[in-house]
């Protein structure tokens, strides 16, 4: 392979100073399995197509679970009429509201979602009746002779007039589910400072996840326990869901998170629906029943990405130094409140927009206002980023906007405004430690060449159709959730022969857990990453982990990981100290031997010390549990410190615009990060590449299109994703500023990719040809008519 | 309809399909409408083979039909009758895997897999046309084949490798 055409990943690695690690361990350059790009532990298996998704799981004996849906997106229920579905032949239950055992209501954390409307619908796809049947032929067919009378309500689509005095009420409790504020300083006084002040409205729409896996569960009654399996990001919030729909304790539900053909969140709130749905058929029959979803049915009823309205107000110094801003969010929930409301002190999609609208800047004067309005839409949920994606586009365009009315580059506005260590963030939070956003701004210019691209923008052709320039995307991202109840556990045995058993409540939806785990684990044991099987995430097995989300995986349950493994470690080197008469001190454990550091000849082979803890009673077993620092957040200031650490990344786009038709080609992209750790530099390059691809889909093409409460695509042909033949080279640049809370220094970095790639982007576009798009997507036709907003094509030299 | 029922009786109303499934002639009785993904992941036990969106769109399903890849589930099974289809177990020979499995894995070109057989017998089909495709004709060329995991660098890695594999092992 040309050797120009590979990507340089270079690795900065910057230790903290004075700062006491959170576990002892070896520096860097002693590490055997962490930070080894290693392949996956599953490669083999997707490669042969061996590896059984939920779809592939035996069907025998199932019965198959379907939903009745509203066709309204607002109505009375008047009646619902069965019996023709009964008496079909191969129905085996035909359910409606009052059939539901337990608590009416589902949802992560609002159960407000009817697992059966009783009442009323709130939106196209909201559920009336469940049908389980022999086939899923049959099962449709029950479901056309279902009759339901509904009386129309009208209807509210726009989050700002929802929440006006007098909009019909979606929920009882009103259409604004709340309210979040972040008060720092004196925005008026900092308005006064400004040489310039700007103001810009931003919106961008619902999208889809666009997983290539559609969900599907399998709800099974056993003895002791009903037992729910199925692709899914959130065991335990499933289980705690079901449980409560069932009406019967935690204890007698068990979950297990089967492979994933993907997840970005979506797989954290559809489980719960079709999970509750397909347990409740599943106890009503007392037969197994499987509940699949169409591609269609997938984007009707599953959670999408909130839609934003921002409404910017920022002013700077005439040298671009930032001296306020003012924002306001109507944040879209939709129908029902999913992972939009407030899960104390800092979790949930609305105040995580609120605290990250302001971008990584040092501002002195800001004011947040964050509305979430329920409308009759389909409704935002958990999206890779969590409402990061959206502010981004919102910050990273109005600062290049600032940029072009002072006439200053960029990159200088940037220079001037980005955090640095000691630096204070919007809520107040002063960032104490691992903030590499400047080391990943000037690596990512220095590889891009900006100043160089930066100057060449401008026609590339003599007949004058096509237009290139570049753009800049800037971003911060949150470790974990800042919940209170945050944490992980693991479980890790270790056997006579030296093989090891790993259990995790963290799942694997393609990200890469069930390799970068195991490497922890076999770092941290002295083993090889082969000794260690991952047991298949199962609630019956593992404490409560929380979700697989918000980049937290690998930080906390790396963490759980390591303080797992060190009542093993503890006994492991005693028994090695007896067997060679060393000192404790003097042993390292690495490649399946424990050796004196000084002597490495003097070695004892890992299963044999292993064999003798265990026929002398010596522990080697290990339970953790780690929950990071605590956080805060006050509710009428959004002042604190929401989150514990933050990655940074520094994204630039080069594109070309085709001025006569609005289309743009990526060309070129760079995208450096600031994740702490590279436990497994190539997933991590996975993890950027693939977001990149997702963020550059946000920029360019995906938009749930909706009329009238319907959707309009719901299916892959009219919801466009990135084709192989729109993604351009990504060359991703991994730096590591340790985090002092991670496992070997290591941040969170899954969502981090795809967060500035859209402004990047759609930065790049304006610079190209001059159009400023305000509105996702940056499509054809928006471009087209941004250029001739913006008075047409610069007249060429 | 979409799909068909895992259990198949025989009635007068099934059809007779003979063809040739990853190198073996198979006889098979199959329902009238029935697609071919279907038949080879409901009636033949062949689950390698994915759905993603039953319109054509997503790849997943791709198999190769006399080398040509078709998207399997919206291709009626009677019409391989007699022709030549290769799945994703098709491709490797007992334990070894053919060198575009081996490129996918060395490249870290899977993330949740789910794309990955379409994506792999796609590149086979691709190889098997042009030994030698530059990036423009890899990406257009395996533009059918959707992935929301990868954004695909990986994947053009692994064909790059694979072909220049392909081509040292002649």
């Amino acid at each position: 392979m040309n050797e120009e055409k590979k990507r340089k990943t270079k690795v900065l690695t910057k230790e903290a100073e004075g700062i006491q690690h959170l576990f002892a361990r070896e520096s860097a350059s002693e590490l055997s399995v962490v930070g080894q790009p290693l392949g996956r532990t599953d490669d083999l298996k997707k490669v042969t197509g061996k590896l059984a998704y939920g779809a592939d799981y035996p069907q025998e004996g199932f019965l198959h679970g379907k939903i009745l849906r509203s066709p309204f997106p607002h109505a009375r229920i008047k009646s619902v009429k069965i019996e023709k579905a009964l008496q079909l032949e191969g129905v085996a239950a035909v359910l409606t509201a009052k059939d539901v055992p337990g608590r009416n209501g589902f949802g992560a954390v609002i159960p407000d979602q009817p697992v059966i409307c009783g009442d009323k619908v709130r939106f196209v796809g909201d559920g009336v009746a469940l049908v389980a049947a022999q086939t899923e032929e049959t099962a449709h067919q029950a479901l056309s002779l279902i009759e339901v009378e509904y009386e129309p309500l009208p209807a509210i689509f726009d989050p700002r007039e929802a929440i006006q005095p007098g909009a019909p009420l979606i929920h009882e409790k009103g259409n604004l589910l709340l309210h979040n504020k972040l008060r720092k300083g004196d925005v008026q006084k900092g308005f006064a400072e400004a040489d310039v002040i700007l103001e810009r409205v931003y919106k961008v729409p619902f999208i889809e996840h666009g997983y290539i896996e559609p969900d599907i569960t399998m709800a099974i009654p056993g003895d002791g326990a009903l037992l729910v399996e199925g692709p899914m990001q959130a065991p335990f919030t499933v289980r705690r869901n079901v449980a409560a729909v069932l009406g019967i304790p935690i204890s007698r539900v068990q979950v297990k998170s089967i492979p994933m053909g993907g997840g970005f969140g979506g797989k954290e709130d559809a489980p719960i629906d079709i999970g509750c749905r397909a347990a409740v058929l599943a106890a009503r029959t007392g037969r197994p029943v499987r509940m699949a979803l169409e591609r269609e049915e997938v984007t009707l009823q599953t959670a999408k990405r909130h839609p934003h309205i921002m409404e910017i107000r920022i002013g700077a110094k005439r040298d671009g130094t930032l001296t306020a801003l003012e924002g306001t969010i109507y944040n879209e929930q939709g129908a029902y409140a999913s992972l939009g409301p407030l899960t104390p002190p800092a979790g949930g999609v609305n105040i995580h927009s609120l605290v990250m609208l302001p971008g990584p800047y040092e501002i002195p004067h800001c004011k947040v206002d964050a509305y979430l309005c329920y409308t009759n839409h389909p409704y935002g949920g958990a999206m890779r980023g969590f409402g990061a994606p959206q502010v981004c586009f919102a910050h990273e365009s109005v600062i290049d906007e600032l940029a072009r009315e002072l006439g200053i580059n960029p990159i200088e506005i940037r220079r001037k405004n980005a955090f640095r260590l000691g630096s204070v963030t919007a809520t107040g939070q002063v960032l104490d430690q691992s903030v590499g956003l400047r080391d990943t701004l000037e690596e990512c210019a220095r590889v891009f060449g900006w100043d160089r691209r930066y100057q060449r923008a401008g026609y590339i052709d003599k007949e004058r159709t096509h237009r290139r320039g570049v753009g800049i995307g800037m971003g911060w991202y949150r470790t974990s959730f800042g919940t209170s109840g945050d944490g992980c556990g693991a479980n890790v045995y270790v056997h006579e022969d030296g093989s090891v058993l790993l259990y995790t409540g963290i799942t694997e939806m393609g990200q890469g857990s069930f390799t970068v785990l195991p490497q922890i684990c076999a770092e941290e044991l002295g083993v090889a990453i082969e000794d260690i099987r991952l047991v298949q995430p199962d609630t019956d097995r593992v404490p409560e982990s929380g979700p697989t989300v918000g980049s937290r995986s690998t930080v906390l349950m790396g963490n759980a990981i390591i303080q797992a493994v060190q009542p093993i470690k503890k006994s492991i080197l005693e028994m090695a100290s007896t067997l060679l008469s060393i000192p404790v001190e003097r042993l390292h454990a690495k490649n399946r031997l424990i050796y004196d550091r000084d002597h490495p000849e003097k070695a004892v082979p890992f299963r044999d010390v292993a064999a003798k803890c265990m026929a002398s009673g010596k522990r080697l077993i290990g339970q953790g549990w780690w929950t990071p620092p605590p956080v805060s957040l006050d509710p009428e200031t959004g002042q604190g410190n929401p989150y514990f650490v933050y990655s940074f990344s520094t994204q630039m786009a080069e594109v070309i615009v085709d001025v006569q038709t609005g289309e743009v080609n990526v060309t070129d992209y760079v995208a450096a990060f600031d994740i702490g750790k590279a436990v497994n530099p190539k997933t991590v390059e996975g993890q950027i590449e693939g977001g990149v691809a997702m963020g550059l889909g946000y920029a360019l093409m995906e938009e749930i299109i909706l009329k009238d409460g319907w959707i309009q695509n719901l299916n892959l042909q009219d919801f466009l994703i990135p084709t192989m033949a729109d993604v351009p080279n990504i060359k991703p640049i991994i730096l590591e500023v340790e985090n002092k809370y991670g496992p070997y220094g290591a941040k969170g970095v899954g969502e981090m990719p795809n967060i500035p790639a859209a402004p990047a982007i759609v930065n790049a576009i304006a610079h190209a040809c001059g159009g400023r798009v305000r509105s996702l997507p940056a499509d054809p036709e928006k471009v087209y008519w941004a250029i001739q907003e913006a008075g047409g094509l610069p007249v060429p030299k | 309809m979409r799909g068909l029922p895992s259990e198949t009786r025989l009635d007068m109303n099934d059809l007779g399909l003979t063809f040739h499934l990853n190198g073996e002639e198979v006889s098979v009785a199959v329902k009238p409408g029935t697609l071919l993904a279907d038949l080879l992941r409901n009636v033949l036990g062949l689950k390698g083979t994915k759905v993603g969106c039953r319109e054509g769109e997503c790849g997943a399903c791709t198999v190769l039909v006399d080398g040509e890849p078709v998207n399997s589930c919206l291709l009626p099974a009677m019409k391989v009758a007699g022709r030549s289809v290769t799945t994703i177990e098709g491709l490797q020979r007992g334990e070894e895997l053919d060198l575009i499995q081996q490129a996918f894995m060395d490249e870290g070109a899977i993330q949740c897999g789910f794309c990955t057989p379409g994506m792999v017998l796609t590149t086979k089909a691709l190889l098997d046309r042009n030994p030698d495709p530059d990036e423009r004709q890899i990406r257009e060329g395996l533009s059918g084949v959707l992935c929301r995991c990868t954004g695909y660098q990986k994947i053009v890695n692994a064909v790059q490798k694979a072909s220049l594999a392909r081509r040292s092992s002649v």
